[in-house]
């Protein structure tokens, strides 16, 4: 798991906006070169960031990607996703 | 000699300068920052000493401080596009270094950087306490929000360190503590409401701590404050170590202004014995 890459690229698309627009535009291709695993890839293309908060991505991070409703996240898709979570803290 | 004058405790909510500016001197959380600015003003120090936890903009994953001192004299930021004024502060880099050379010698392994720009997390308490940016910092960070955390025993002791290294500096110098942060805050995480990327999911544990702050009992917060329960305030709740190593510093004070926003799990607080 190279949740790195994950954090990572949430940081970039708040700091970049040539990324971010990238991410906008056309999201597949702007994380091609990215160094994802295939789950991570598939993760981030379907939105699916409470599967990305389980593996271990920053919550903090993954809240940048609503603010510019990238992946197709809008604020309420976010928190309904996000909400499901596992939440290792509660165990 | 120097000596440890005054100390404060504030929230630093990113939106805080845009909503003042809205809402007008009135509004609460104004009329909260304004409380505290007093009696900073009132104590005048020459520096300010500010424990605070980066939100991963200064540092990230490829290089993670537990506790860091930033020794430079001049500090820029936010660095987090922040919707407020951009600002510069001249930072202590002298009494930085002392610190943290006296940390080392007293079993803190401290990291050091010379060069960094800062977040809202400091910057939002000095739009509101400084203005005028007058007062140099000596910033140290304590990470609380990138789990695993430090141990609060181990953050207050650091803040006794700072106690201690203080005293020896051997020039007259008036040194407030400052620490920054909330007590239960949830960002982009499962306990956010509905509809929302942020939320304060435990009241219950914002008021014990305040009532911990007012009635000077430390022993307790400190019994209390376990990761576990920090992180069950939030993924932001590790905030709480900046006041708790903040207490270090002054030891068991009863604060002269405390002041919560129990639905937003914050305080505002100041410490002075003048």
């Amino acid at each position: 798991m190279s949740v790195y890459a994950v954090n990572k690229l949430c940081r970039d698309a708040m700091r970049d906006p040539a990324f971010r627009e990238a991410l906008r535009r056309d999201p597949a291709a702007a994380i091609t070169p990215l160094e994802l695993t295939k789950d991570e890839r598939s993760a981030l293309l379907c939105g699916d960031v409470a599967r990305l908060y389980e593996w271990g991505c920053h919550p903090f991070l993954l809240a940048y990607l609503p603010r510019w409703e990238l992946f197709g996240l809008t604020i309420p898709l976010y928190s309904e996703r996000i909400r499901k979570a596992r939440d290792a803290r509660d165990e | 000699m120097a000596e440890i004058v005054a100390a404060f405790g504030v929230p630093h909510v990113p939106n805080f300068p845009a909503q003042v500016a809205r809402e007008g001197p009135q509004s609460k959380v104004a009329r909260l920052y304004a409380e505290v600015a007093g009696h900073l003003d009132a104590v005048s120090p020459d520096a300010l000493l500010v424990f605070d936890s980066d939100h991963l903009n200064t540092f990230f994953f490829d290089n993670m401080p537990t506790f860091l001192v930033g020794v430079t004299d001049s500090i820029e930021g936010p660095n987090d596009q922040t919707p407020m004024p951009h600002y510069r502060v001249g930072g202590h880099a002298q009494l930085a270094a002392h610190v943290r050379a006296s940390g080392l010698a007293r079993g803190f392994d401290l990291s050091l950087s010379q060069d960094f720009s800062v977040d809202h997390s400091i910057m939002v308490p000095l739009h509101f306490l400084t203005p005028r940016m007058q007062i140099p910092i000596v910033p140290m960070f304590i990470n609380g929000l990138c789990p695993p955390l430090p141990g609060a025993r181990r953050c207050y002791a650091l803040g006794e360190m700072v106690r201690a290294a203080v005293k020896e500096w051997p020039r007259n110098l008036r040194v407030a503590v400052l620490a920054s942060g909330s007590f239960s805050l949830e960002i982009g995480g499962p306990k956010v409401p509905h509809d929302s990327i942020a939320g304060t999911p435990d009241q219950e544990w914002t008021r014990r701590v305040q009532h911990l702050l007012a009635h000077a009992q430390i022993n307790e917060l400190l019994e209390e404050a376990t990761a576990a329960r920090m992180q069950r305030a939030g993924n932001i709740g590790g905030e709480l170590l900046n006041w708790i190593a903040m207490l270090g510093v002054i030891g068991e004070r009863k604060p002269r202004f405390i002041e919560p926003e129990v639905e937003h799990g914050r305080c505002y607080g100041a410490w002075r014995w003048d």
